[in-house]
């Protein structure tokens, strides 16, 4: 910290004049000179708080910017504050230059107006996954564009597997099994996150999914089916009731010390799982309703989006853009927080340099964005959602009722 | 102030008062020695004592436990430098001022909005006048939230204030002001060290205005620095906790030399 | 009631002394009395000032937003149509309103009877000094000096339901664990107790200054005419305490229905929105929903409540100050 604190109090007057410049050029590029050709200062906003993933992120963005002759004011924001910090600059238009969105917040944001449009900044997709550049858009305009993307996989504890003769299950069928087998003493053969808001929720969504729901019917047979499932894992004791209080950190920890032989979680949790010692794990796709189904689950990511400016400004942030989702910037990112890149070539690189990535990077292949069928709804289908979940697991109802009271909540 | 030399049962049961309320601070000092990133880990008692959360919370946190510090006591000062008149002015019932009363109802109210609602407000007016990002605006701002407190507080201890020693002062030629700070002051000193508690424990652990009214890292208070170890993909549980520790040390010190001017005997001597 | 007489005719005495003198000053009087209110207006003037500045506008602002159609795009261009009391309709009519006023009502009631009991217990037990005291004393204010993600993270820990370090205790002595945070019923009595452990410095704190603002002559004269213990407690301590009680209970009112931090961290409001209230339901609306308006409205209400309850217990407290003069 004492680096960015010496920067920080250096940049203390550009900061300022910077702040001044922005509010004059809020509304369209009018007041203010143009900078074209001089160095600029851009900020960048995000919510990497914590360490390493701040400093990589910072050197990743300065490399960027120096391509255009700019250096990067970078700020973090921790993420259960991030929205309203945004909101503030929306509303003052001190809006910085690169903005960070998670992806299940982009329609909401881009509906505000205060985003360009990358396409019309001249940033070039042809590289990109189909599935990922959807996760960027808003009603067909591309806002935002994901360096690396992530998803959801199975993760299982090889010894306890292997102790109880159970094979990586695959099915719903044999994920049901599994769990029974392998719960034994405390231990629990399987757990998740089902805790309120964006963790828990998303963390059913590949059940949902890969049986045909879809997010705005909650109360349709197959998200009954979906749900009866998943929450049967708790209500029969092969999943600790307790995940309703779990993060999907919370998780991670009980498996990495041995207190579920299996999880559902994310590739970013890896770093944790290796630096455990004496447990041997292994990654496979969220096991599907019936053999040979696809598993859908749903794309999470950060993406970088360009604030409305001046002329000038926006170009070299739109190229900062384009230059943090080249093929080599996004390999890097993906090594440093083990997500997956959203160029194709780059992908193939990560498996072969981190060969555990393979199930995830399969995984992304047939993932669809969370927000995907809900959009701007997304916010009442979550905690709806979510409580659902959770009404079912601690026994108050069952998954159909649960489900209908769900749909009337996001449609009321 | 009576002193007792001997250890008497009180002393005892305070003890195992203080432990028992105590527990969970307990359980963050273990957890801080154990240098564990998984808390699941944790053990009871530190057996093991892992130094590395230390070693952390020491390299990055210190300039940002000075800022705390500097802005905690600037609001202090502020604080009180506001309140205590404005308590004096309110308790003298017998003076009456047309619709003074609304203002003290207007005191309650303000203590009902929520922070967020008042940290989003103050954004815009911080921004035009260039108050963002610096020592004196976030100062105003954590004095804010104590002001109304600490009228209300000293206000309720000024009420019991015989009418009867401040004419007894101004009969004797002194004016407004000097009753105020030679008679009124000393009598208050429980009141004030007590405002000025809370006053210190709200701007120390004000974490809104420090995230809503600061958009670079020229004045990052701990409560939001500490964050640089729980984020979007990891969780140093180690170092968190060594920060909270650490940071309580300088805070709990302050608290401890504060509580001293709080003690009887006060006004006892003044009413004779 | 020895005690009250001796405390009344002490301050007649000096008062009396005064209304002699004041009678000979007629002529000035109204002269004196304008200056009074003058020098008291200075005195308040820079609070005044303080509060309108700080706190005016974003009253205003909100209140106005709660009667708007508010976005996020409104964040950005500044349009809100408006729809009158439409969210206050809508947040009314919810099915979970009901849950949430339950929740808000046990909550605070619960925490705030609880704490303050405590508090007073303990302000009580440190009113005379003993070995010790002091550093107590202040190691009690850590609950309320440790930062909130801090406090959340332990209890959370403390009572996860397999592996926290209540039930194992709990367990040892051979009963069942509880699932503090996880059971729909027992989660709102889990963070009723984390409030309240968060709250006893407040309440002791303050209760102890008052304790200490009462002069020991008065028990002193009271146990010379046998009053001691309880009905010292009664006659002298209570009645004089009064005022600083009231300021508790309002102001620890005010802070507990709006109590976010904690209840957020603790369990995010659920499971199954049974840790639901007005404050943190008003904060997901606006800050994770997006749905500004919705929000205000809810906000409002439960500043509505506030006032209408902190009216009430204002004008309960209130009495004739007999020690002013």
């Amino acid at each position: 910290m004492k680096t960015s604190t010496r920067r920080g109090i250096a940049f203390a007057v550009a900061a300022v004049s910077i702040t001044a410049l922005a509010g004059c050029s809020g509304g369209g590029g009018g007041a203010a000179p143009s900078t074209e050709g001089e160095s600029i200062e851009l900020t960048a906003f995000d919510y990497y708080t914590d360490e390493p993933s701040h400093s990589t992120m910072g050197d990743r963005l300065s490399d960027c910017a120096a391509e255009v002759n700019a250096t990067i004011d970078h700020q973090s924001v921790p993420y259960p504050q991030y929205n309203p910090k945004v909101l503030q600059m929306v509303s003052t238009k001190t809006m910085p230059d690169l903005l960070m969105i998670n992806n299940p917040d982009l329609p909401q944001f881009a509906a505000t107006g205060a985003l360009r449009d990358l396409e019309k900044l001249d940033v070039d997709t042809d590289q990109f996954l189909e599935s990922v550049l959807e996760v960027g858009k808003y009603e067909d305009k591309l806002y935002g564009l994901a360096p690396n993307v992530n998803s959801l996989v199975l993760f299982y504890n090889k010894t306890m597997l292997a102790e109880a003769g159970v094979e990586v299950p695959t099915t719903w069928e044999e994920l049901g099994a599994a769990a029974a087998a392998l719960t034994q003493g405390d231990r629990y053969g399987f757990t998740y996150s089902a805790s309120t808001g964006t963790e828990g929720t998303w963390t059913f969504i590949p059940f949902l999914w890969s049986n045909g729901g879809s997010q705005l019917e909650l109360d349709a047979p197959e998200a009954v089916e979906a749900l009866t499932f998943y929450t049967d894992l708790a209500l029969d004791g092969y999943v600790s009731k307790s995940v309703v209080n779990w993060s999907q950190a919370d998780a991670k920890d009980q498996f990495a010390s041995g207190k579920a032989a299996m999880m559902i979680n994310g590739p970013w949790q890896i770093p944790a799982l290796n630096d455990t010692e004496g447990l041997d794990w292994g990654s496979a796709t969220i096991p599907v309703p019936e053999a040979g189904d696809t598993p859908i689950a749903p794309l999470g990511g950060e993406l970088w989006t360009v604030p409305a400016s001046d002329a000038d400004r926006e170009a070299r942030s739109a190229s900062v853009v384009a230059c943090l989702n080249s093929e080599d910037k996004q390999l890097e990112t993906a090594l440093t927080n083990n997500t997956v890149p959203s160029n194709k070539a780059a992908a193939e690189e990560l498996v072969a340099q981190q060969p555990e990535m393979a199930s995830i990077v399969e995984t992304v292949t047939t993932a669809y964005p969370l927000t995907g069928d809900s959009g701007l709804q997304w916010n009442d289908v979550n905690m709806a959602l979510s409580a659902a979940i959770q009404a079912v697991i601690s026994g108050q109802a069952d998954a159909q009722t649960a489900l209908e009271a769900a749909q009337a909540e996001v449609q009321g | 102030m009576e002193t007792t030399a001997r250890v008497t049962p009180r002393t005892v049961i305070g003890i195992v008062l203080a432990i028992f309320l105590l527990f969970p601070v307990y359980w963050m000092v273990n957890s801080s020695l154990q240098g564990n990133e998984n808390l699941l880990e944790t053990t009871w008692f530190p057996f093991d004592i892992d130094l590395r959360g230390y070693q952390l919370a020491i390299e990055s946190q210190l300039p940002h436990l000075v800022t705390s510090l500097i802005v905690s006591l600037g609001a202090v000062i502020v604080c009180l430098a506001i309140a205590a008149p404005a308590a004096y002015g309110l308790s003298r019932v017998n003076i009456p001022i047309p619709g003074i009363g609304l203002f003290v109802i207007a005191l309650v109210i303000t203590q009902m909005i929520p922070g967020i609602v008042i940290a989003n407000g103050l954004f815009p007016i911080y921004n035009s006048v260039g108050l963002v990002n610096t020592y004196p605006g976030l100062i105003l701002a954590d004095a804010s939230h104590g002001i109304p407190f600490c009228i209300l507080l000293i206000r309720a201890f000024m009420v019991n204030i015989p009418s009867s020693l401040v004419e007894a002062a101004r009969i004797d030629g002194a004016n407004e002001f000097r009753v105020f700070t030679s008679i009124v002051l000393p009598i208050s000193r429980n009141s004030l060290a007590t405002a000025a508690v809370f006053a210190f424990l709200f701007a120390w652990s004000d974490f809104l205005f420090a995230l809503t009214l600061t958009s670079t890292g020229d004045v990052v208070p701990i409560t939001l620095s500490m964050y640089q170890f729980v984020g979007a993909h990891t969780q140093s549980w180690a170092a968190l906790m060594a920060t909270a520790t650490l940071a309580s040390i300088p805070a709990a010190f302050l608290l401890i030399v504060a509580q001293k001017y709080i003690a009887s005997g006060v006004t006892g001597g003044a009413v004779k | 009631m020895d005690a009250d007489v001796a405390v009344a005719s002490g301050a007649t005495g000096a008062g009396g002394d005064s209304d002699t003198k004041a009678a000979a000053h007629a002529a000035s009087g109204r002269a004196v009395r304008r200056r009074q209110q003058l020098a008291t207006l200075l005195f308040i003037a820079p609070a005044i000032v303080f509060v309108a500045i700080f706190f005016a506008v974003p009253v205003v602002n909100n209140i106005i937003m709660s009667f708007q159609e508010f976005t996020t795009a409104t964040f950005y261009t500044g349009e809100a149509p408006w729809v009158g009391l439409q969210n206050y309709i809508d947040v009314v009519l919810d099915p979970l309103f009901a849950r949430l006023t339950w929740n808000t009502g046990i909550f605070t009631f619960a925490s705030l009877t609880v704490t303050f009991f405590i508090g007073l217990g303990l302000a009580l037990f440190f009113d005379k000094t003993f070995r010790l005291s002091g550093l107590l004393r202040s190691l009690l204010l850590l609950p309320w000096l440790l930062p909130l993600v801090i406090s959340a993270a332990v209890w959370r820990r403390m009572m996860d339901e397999g592996s926290g370090i209540i039930n194992q205790i709990l367990r040892a002595i051979g009963l069942n664990g509880v699932p503090w945070l996880t059971s729909p019923d027992v989660a709102l009595a889990s963070v009723v107790i984390v409030n309240i452990w968060i709250g006893i410095p407040f309440v002791m704190v303050i209760l102890y200054g008052g304790l200490q603002e009462i002069p020991r002559e008065f028990y002193e004269a009271a146990a010379l005419d046998g009053a001691t213990g309880w009905r010292a407690f009664w006659f002298i301590t209570w009645p004089l305490l009064r005022p600083v009680v009231v300021v508790v209970l309002t102001l620890g009112f005010i802070y507990t229905i709006r109590a976010l931090d904690i209840v957020l961290a603790l369990t995010g409001g659920g499971p199954a929105n049974a840790t639901q209230t007005y404050a943190t339901e008003a904060y997901q609306l606006s800050f994770i929903g997006f749905d500004f308006g919705h929000g205000a409205a809810l906000s409002n209400i439960l500043i509505i409540v506030s006032l209408v309850v902190a009216g009430l217990q204002l004008r309960v407290g209130r009495r004739p100050n007999d020690l002013a003069g």
